[in-house]
């Protein structure tokens, strides 16, 4: 099965259990909860369910398309259920089930693994799921998006796609997967991680990034003060960018990181109350 | 008879089912004990998916008997032997006939009165209502919502089990009710169960692939951790935490073996270990104190028939490996001390500067620490370690596995070829990293460890962070502890105070808190983290004051002096030595400071004990000197004879003043004398009714 074949039956599956398949945002950003499907939904009361396919950047992961593990994008299968469903470890293990992975012949674990995103403020609590030792999925029940108590709670699970395609081709080397039946992972990202790994680490500005970041992040305020709060919220994704492509360049010191992550988390933040305030999320 | 309660819930994390497990014994237990029912049995079982709670339990209270006494027997029954107005008006007030009054005993003679029999409430219902609370009451390290209501769990509960003799007994907790069933193996066996009592629970779920009892699983796990290296003659690396963490995370084990290419075993067994434990939690195998290409994994599972678990573990072990020796590889390109420049990038604390700044210090700090302990001919190499220990922040393995921080450095150091006194003292100068782990043992690694925590004590208090109660962000207890540990392990001899004072004027302007005030909360909070230790070893906590009392100019002294005072503690002449000293106390309580001129001397008495003194000061001063603390106090003791002899026959506040000046003054030099050793005074001795245990914290 290649992996667009593995995106498809978690389409299926999902679409099955009544989630929304959402096209993919068109932004970067560092993973598939960032994006407005997850952030906005998961404030206020409003029951919602999606599932979507979410590239995911982290530029300082980028190992010039050698490393045969670690990328500077990767892909994520992004699932929001809220409320999260009471038989939802249940769902899950039926989404496995349904890629003809069988369980009894495996080790299927879920392990203490508490998520936080500073920069959203977001924090939750649930397990990172390994597979004979392989981290395939993360699992969390959010507790707090925006710095605002979620009720109800919602349910997140990210699989990580190319670590479970490893597992189902049984593959040692993400290059070596299939994406389709004539075109492998090789192909179409090989080139792309080399480019970027050297523009990350090496030939990208620190002072358009830096500039960059204070512009959008002046406009991020703009547009907050004009009550738009989706293109203000778009603003902060790409400060969240431009600060990991700092981060990236090696550039930014220890408290400078605090400070700026604590910057985009103000605005973030400002963002959601105003939008569960104006009764939006309900 | 049985009680049985099954919490089910999703996945929590090992400690958390540790500590839910004891606080649920412990709760139970002290309920039931409350409530008066008698408990034959207790258990707490469980996996991660379940606390269970079994226990074997009275019926109910024990009927209770009370006696209400009314008018005393000479009022209540008339001459004539009938009941008086004040008998029968008790009677009706107890809504029972008159006739049925009883003459009770009472210690103030015999009254009217009746017995009562209260039915004890039977433990059914004292269960129904102690379950909810207890429950509700576990505290877990975090916790979480997962519904439309602010109860909070360590992860969501599915169900709850609970039976009495047999049968449900029904309570709600947020609306969850209880009841008899529970389910087996979420994968082999995830169909419901329904429950009969303990003995059906526990049989059924065995079959259902769920094994309840810890001590069972572990069995299991040891059991087939054995069998797996019978052929191989290895054993596994002891690790009583992994083998306690797996146990709590699996409800059937299955131990894997699996085996990694050999060119990993280039890598060294730190980073082997690291990366086997903290990462995939598996057990590395040695042999002859050699690793082996091998190691072991728990799997929650009944088999692993087609070795898919075995594969999967070694595919993702191998990944990690890979990356591992990626690392060194990168590391070793670069050597600390290029890489140590780049300390100025990475901040220790905001107002304390970068690590560049505290690896600067590190050197000064030990220059001095080398030259009050007479160390010089480790000075090149603990000031090299001291400016070094610190560049392996920047290595990728550093970044990867945090725990292997300062072991890498010195396994660096190694590679590099600097000499063994470097690169132990780097490799060590965490340790020790808790109140277990063993201190330096090379004397460099020693001193930069020392150097490092109390550059962080001071530098953490002089920024004005506080430390109270559970708040210790900088974890300056467990330093502050490490400091002793060393300093006692290696019995360095050197001014505490003065260290102090040579580390404030190291930082300079940088701490905003005054510089008299830092000292003053050093010395206090390492005087009660030395109390905690001595407490730990065994020591009165009187001894401990005594020993304090006078002064923590040196921390090695200060353990000498507990030990000799406490070496005294049996002797029969000790509490009148101790009496003896408190009466010299109060005596000289404020009293201005006189001297001793020899030729006033009137009586023998007063002449003899001062011809003695003088002996016995000269006698001590070198024992002082070299910490021979008992052996001084020894002889500080041969004192007492001649000091009992001179309170019997001298009067020391006599009329004429010179004479009494002279006599205070001796007894002031006397007073000295024994504050060499220790303040016996606040020694506790039979009949302190008064006295409170020092406060240890």
């Amino acid at each position: 099965m290649a992996l667009q074949d593995l995106i498809l039956k978690l389409h299926a599956y999902w679409a099955d259990q009544g989630c929304y398949l959402a096209p993919t945002y068109d932004l970067e950003v560092g993973a598939g909860t960032m994006t407005p499907d997850t952030f906005f939904r998961v404030l206020g009361k409003k029951p919602w369910k999606t599932a979507y396919v979410q590239p995911a950047r982290r530029p300082t992961d980028g190992r010039y398309g050698e490393n045969p593990h670690r990328v500077q994008k990767h892909f994520q299968y992004q699932v929001i259920m809220k409320p999260a469903p009471a038989d939802i470890q249940k769902i899950y293990l039926q989404s496995l089930s349904s890629l003809g992975i069988v369980l009894q012949d495996h080790d299927l674990r879920f392990d203490e693994d508490d998520w936080e995103s500073p920069t959203i403020g977001a924090w939750g609590v649930g397990w990172q799921v390994l597979l004979d030792g392989l981290e395939i999925s993360q699992f969390t029940y959010f507790q707090q998006a925006g710095g605002i108590e979620l009720q109800p709670v919602p349910v997140e699970i990210t699989y990580g796609l190319e670590r479970l395609e490893m597992f189902l081709e049984r593959k040692d080397d993400i290059y070596d997967l299939d994406w389709s039946k004539n075109v492998t992972y090789r192909d179409l990202r090989c080139t792309e991680e080399k480019e970027f790994s050297e523009y990350n680490f090496n030939a990208a500005d620190p002072a358009m990034l830096r500039a960059s970041f204070q512009a959008c992040e002046k406009e991020a305020v703009s547009l907050i003060g004009k009550g738009l709060l989706l293109p203000a919220y778009d603003m902060c994704l790409k400060c969240s960018h431009f600060f990991n492509l700092l981060d990236a360049r090696g550039v930014v010191s220890v408290t400078e990181r605090v400070k700026m992550i604590a910057r985009i988390r103000a605005q973030v933040n400002e963002i959601a109350q105003r939008f569960t305030a104006s009764g939006r999320g309900s | 008879m049985e009680f049985l309660l099954e919490i089910l819930t999703e996945e929590m994390p090992a400690s958390h089912v540790k500590t839910a497990l004891e606080q649920l014994d412990e709760k139970f237990r002290g309920e039931l004990k409350d409530a008066a029912i008698a408990v034959q049995a207790l258990e707490a079982l469980g996996t991660c998916r379940r606390l269970i709670v079994r226990a074997d339990t009275a019926a109910g209270q024990e009927d209770r008997t009370s006696i209400v006494t009314g008018p005393p027997k000479s009022l209540g029954i008339l001459p004539d032997g009938t009941f008086s107005p004040a008998a029968r008006g008790f009677a009706k007030a107890q809504g029972i006939a008159a006739e049925s009054l009883e003459i009770i005993q009472t210690p103030k003679g015999e009254y009217m009165g009746i017995r009562k029999v209260s039915k004890g409430e039977s433990a059914l219902e004292i269960f129904a209502a102690i379950v909810p609370s207890i429950l509700a009451s576990i505290s877990f390290p975090k916790t979480m919502r997962w519904r439309e209501s602010p109860f909070k769990f360590s992860r969501p509960i599915k169900n709850i089990l609970c039976l009495f003799d047999g049968k449900i007994l029904p309570f709600s907790l947020e609306g969850m009710d209880s009841n008899d069933s529970t389910s087996g193996h979420p994968i082999y066996s995830p169909q419901p169960l329904r429950v009969k009592n303990f003995q059906d629970y526990r049989d059924q779920l065995k079959k259902s692939k769920v094994i309840i009892d810890p001590g069972e699983r572990r069995e299991m796990i040891l059991g087939q951790i054995e069998e797996r290296l019978a052929s191989l003659k290895a054993r596994i690396y002891p690790d009583d935490d992994l083998l306690d963490r797996l146990n709590f995370s699996v409800e059937y084990p299955c131990v894997i073996l699996g085996v990694f290419p050999e060119k990993y075993l280039s890598l060294p067994i730190e980073v082997l270990a690291t990366a086997m434990r903290e990462g995939q939690k598996l057990f590395s195998v040695v042999k002859d104190k050699k690793q082996l290409p091998c190691f072991l994994g728990v799997a929650d599972a009944v088999k692993d028939s087609k070795s898919l678990i075995r594969n999967g573990n070694e595919r993702v072990l191998k990944a990690r490996l890979e990356d591992a020796r990626f690392f060194w590889q990168q590391d070793v390109k670069k050597s600390l001390a290029e890489r140590a420049a780049g300390l100025k990038n990475i901040v220790f604390q905001e107002k304390l500067g970068t690590y560049d700044d505290k690896s600067q210090r590190l050197k000064k700090i030990v220059s001095y620490l080398i030259e009050k302990i007479d160390a010089a001919k480790v000075k090149k190499e603990a000031i090299e370690a001291a400016g070094l220990c610190k560049a392996d922040l920047l290595t990728e393995m550093v970044k990867e596995f945090p725990s292997l921080q300062g072991k890498m450095g010195g396994l660096y150091a190694k590679v590099e070829g600097h000499p063994a006194a470097v690169y132990q003292a780097i490799y060590e100068h965490y340790q020790p990293a808790s109140l277990e782990d063993d201190p330096p043992s090379s004397l460099t690694g020693a001193l930069v460890s020392l150097a490092d925590k109390i550059d962080s004590i001071v530098g953490v208090v002089g920024v004005g962070i506080q430390v109270s109660g559970s708040s210790d962000p900088f974890g300056l207890r467990r330093n502050a502890h490490g400091v002793a540990k060393i300093i006692l392990d290696k019995k360095l001899r050197l001014s505490f105070p003065r260290l102090i004072d040579k580390v404030l004027s190291i930082y300079g302007d940088r701490l905003s808190v005054p510089a008299g005030e830092v000292k003053t909360f050093c010395l206090d909070f390492f005087a009660g983290r030395l109390r905690f230790i001595f407490e730990r070893q065994g020591h009165r906590y009187d001894h401990i004051n005594a020993a304090l009392g006078r002064g923590m100019e040196d921390i090695y002294d200060t353990s000498l002096r507990v030990k000799a005072v406490a070496s005294l503690g049996t002797s029969p002449n000790f509490e009148p030595f101790i009496l003896m000293a408190r009466r010299i106390n109060n005596i000289l309580k404020d009293m201005p400071a006189c001297k001793v001129n020899p030729e006033l001397f009137l009586e023998k008495e007063e002449r003899d004990l001062h011809s003695t003194f003088t002996i016995i000061s000269d006698n001590i001063k070198p024992m002082i000197e070299k910490g021979d603390f008992a052996r001084a106090q020894s002889i500080i003791f041969k004192i007492q004879p001649l000091l009992n002899a001179f309170f019997d026959k001298v009067l020391v506040m006599a009329e004429d003043k010179k004479v009494r000046q002279n006599r205070l003054g001796l007894l002031q030099a006397i007073q000295k004398l024994l504050l060499q050793v220790a303040d016996y005074s606040r020694v506790v001795v039979e009949g302190d009714k008064t006295a409170k245990p020092g406060i240890s914290r």
